[in-house]
């Protein structure tokens, strides 16, 4: 079955002017057998996995810089997973901070479009040494 | 090429991995494996007794259950990955990578393979997320 | 009604032991739930708690409790629960427990568990969680009226006792067997001793490991965790019904330690893993000492454990330090005295660190009758406990009291 199923969830980055809906809707009129459920975020996508690869493909040609996706263990609409079960997963709360995250790699996305290098990462600053903290310690007394 | 990413459920590091080619192995397909067992009904993630005592295979018994069941998901899946991409200082670490010893271990798991592994400070800001998307692209590009 | 019950954990979905604790839950007649908190709230949380761990998870079960103490969401107990031998866990997990308690009224049971907890294990735990909110006002109750019967079924001991009127009118005890021959043997002597017939009770109300078999076998008013008709029977015997107070339990298998406000539990730990701390221990002395249990609180009294240094967490290591003070030519005294000191000390260092201790110490149990043990207890706490007459009788009274409650 885990060879079979896969479900996908895809996160639109929060200064996208795509909606969860425009996206359910898009995916849905792919017509690729794929089941969809619009989520807060974004939504959610289940299939066999061939099909679900054709839809991400899709996606990400149609918005390369407003959607992201990750692979989803639990079938949509799991009574283990479900929120209203139990109250919210720890894993919401990571969700919530990498959505929050998603401009920024988004920017990153247009640089690497662009062509750019990274820049040499800065040295690090060091701790300062003992001898010279003595000495500001010693003249502030 | 199979990239391990770490933080293991990061949607970020799992979406740039494929983006640029490669097949990332997290958390979420060794989830499924066990959630998809319809044969086990240990909700919420059928994560067994036999798991985590196959965890003793990455840390001895005086340490925490709750460390050996993560290893026993991710342990096999660094044994697995060609490659490796960190994202250091991350500050969402809920969920499956709650546990900071748990997530040192996989770090040193990663370095003891000495598979090429890339680290990446979490950007605070955009100049700082420009250099480690640009940076993440270059390394997996060079994995060939 | 289906009891909330908040869980506050790290660690439980990937030590195999989730669906125990959700399966131990329903059996009580209640779920676990996640206090629903945001991103946003973690950070704050962390702040106005003041404790920042390394792991997230725990930044999470923070953020929980505090959603809890500000009553942003609505549960009726809470489970405190985190892997055992993690230090960062146990730190966060009791810290927790104490604001909680200092910021609600929601009565906290903490466990640290390993991969091998099964759900039987913390049933007694979720039901008196359950008890405390669903029965306060049978927990209330300060009087025993009509005739009734309680019966005790633990892990050593049987016990039985017939009330009157709010007086104690027979009463017996024996070494546990099979659950329903042991209980039926002392019931009758209970009976005799009371003038009464079986046909005139009125109500029974069983507790203790086998108080499922013994409510069904008698059809019993009252079935309930020893936790609870405990600390009401402690309360009655040591005419504490009103104010706070700790009632402490050095069981056989495990140990109980009650915190009650007039008279209705708030809060309690039960340990068991490590029969070091457990009147298991004392039993294993004696022998060792080839001398009756009952004696051993005479003889412990007369020594000092000072010159016998004995401390263990673990029985078996116990025994060997008793097997090599013996050797070095100790006296039976000091022996018996350093085991007593021992137990009293780990059942403080294991347990009594989960709870606020509050005055007076009610000790009751079967092995509050070894005076050295009580004497050790108050040395350790630095205030001797009050011992109640028929005090190895409580989970009996208080199963007697409070099944008159339904009459």
């Amino acid at each position: 079955m885990s060879e079979d199923r896969e479900t996908r969830l895809f996160m639109i980055s929060p200064d996208s002017t795509v909606t969860p809906d425009q996206l359910a809707r898009e995916i849905h009129a792919m017509g690729r057998g794929v089941a969809v459920k619009e989520t807060c975020y974004g939504c959610l996508a289940e299939g066999s996995r061939a099909a679900v690869a054709e839809v991400l493909a899709e996606v990400r040609g149609r918005h390369p810089l407003d959607v992201f996706s990750k692979r989803r263990a639990y079938p949509a609409g799991d009574p283990r997973r479900c929120r209203a079960q139990h109250g919210t997963r720890p894993g919401y709360a990571q969700l919530e901070a990498e959505w929050a995250a998603l401009a920024m790699i988004s920017r990153g996305l247009e640089a690497c479009g662009r062509g750019e290098s990274p820049r040499p990462p800065a040295e690090p600053a060091g701790g300062l040494p003992v001898e010279k903290f003595k000495e500001i310690a010693e003249a502030i007394r | 090429m199979k990239v391990f990413i770490d933080p293991p459920n990061s949607l970020i590091l799992f979406d740039l991995v494929e983006r640029f080619g490669h097949e990332p192995l997290g958390a979420m397909a060794s989830i499924q494996e066990r959630i998809d067992n319809i044969e086990l009904d240990m909700p919420p993630m059928n994560v067994t007794l036999d798991d985590v005592v196959g965890g003793l295979r990455y840390a001895g018994v005086e340490v925490p259950s709750g460390i050996r069941g993560r290893l026993a998901l991710w342990g096999p899946m660094i044994d697995a990955a060609e490659a490796a991409v960190i994202m250091t200082d991350a500050p969402f670490s809920f969920g499956c990578v709650g546990c900071e010893r748990s997530s040192e271990m996989v770090k040193y798991l990663i370095q003891r393979r000495g598979i090429p592994c890339l680290r990446v400070g979490y950007p605070e800001t955009e100049e700082e997320a420009e250099d480690a998307v640009l940076r993440i692209k270059g390394f997996l590009e060079g994995l060939g | 009604m289906t009891i909330k019950i908040a869980q506050l954990s790290c660690g439980t979905e990937y030590s195999s032991v989730q669906h125990e604790i959700e399966k131990a839950a329903s059996a009580v007649g209640a779920k676990t739930v996640y206090p629903d908190v945001s991103h946003a709230d973690v950070k704050a949380a962390l702040d106005r708690f003041g404790f920042a761990p390394r792991s997230a998870q725990l930044k999470l079960m923070i953020a929980r409790a505090v959603s809890l103490a500000d009553g942003r969401y609505d549960a009726d107990a809470v489970f405190i629960t985190t892997c055992f031998r993690c230090a960062e866990a146990a730190l966060v997990r009791n810290e927790l427990r104490r604001f909680i308690q200092d910021n609600t009224r929601l009565p906290v049971v903490t466990y640290s568990f390993t991969e091998r907890l099964k759900a039987a294990q913390l049933l007694t735990r979720m039901e008196a969680l359950v008890t405390i909110v669903t029965r306060k006002e049978i927990l209330a109750r300060e009087r025993q009226s009509g005739i009734t019967v309680g019966l005790d079924s633990g892990s050593s001991t049987t016990k039985a006792v017939v009330m009157r009127d709010n007086e104690i009118v027979g009463k017996d005890w024996t070494p546990s067997g099979d659950v329903v021959q042991s209980a039926q043997a002392v019931l009758e002597s209970a009976l005799r001793q009371a003038g009464v017939e079986m046909s005139q009770v009125e109500a029974i109300g069983t507790t203790g490991y086998g108080r499922f078999t013994l409510g069904r076998h008698y059809g019993a008013k009252l079935v309930q965790e020893e936790l609870t008709v405990n600390s009401k029977g402690a309360v009655w015997l040591a005419g504490r019904q009103r104010g706070e107070a700790t009632i402490l339990d050095i069981g056989g298998m495990d140990n109980k330690a009650i915190t009650v406000r007039d008279g209705v539990p708030d809060n309690f730990t039960m340990g068991g893993i490590c029969a070091g701390a457990s009147g298991r221990f004392l039993e294993m002395t004696s022998k060792r000492l080839k001398i009756e249990i009952t004696e051993l609180g005479k003889l412990a009294d007369a020594g000092n454990w000072r010159n016998a240094k004995m401390n263990s967490y673990c029985s078996v290591f116990g025994i060997q330090d008793l097997v090599t003070t013996l050797g070095e030519g100790k006296s039976f005294e000091d022996v018996a005295a350093a085991a007593c000191h021992s137990v009293a000390e780990q059942v403080y260092e294991q347990q009594l660190q989960e709870i606020d201790v509050r005055r007076p110490i009610i000790q009751v149990g079967g092995t509050s009758l070894i005076s050295g043990l009580v004497t050790a207890v108050g040395e350790v706490l630095g205030e001797k406990p009050i011992v109640p007459r028929d005090s190895q009788y409580i989970g009996a009274v208080g199963g007697a009291i409070l099944s008159s409650g339904f009459l």
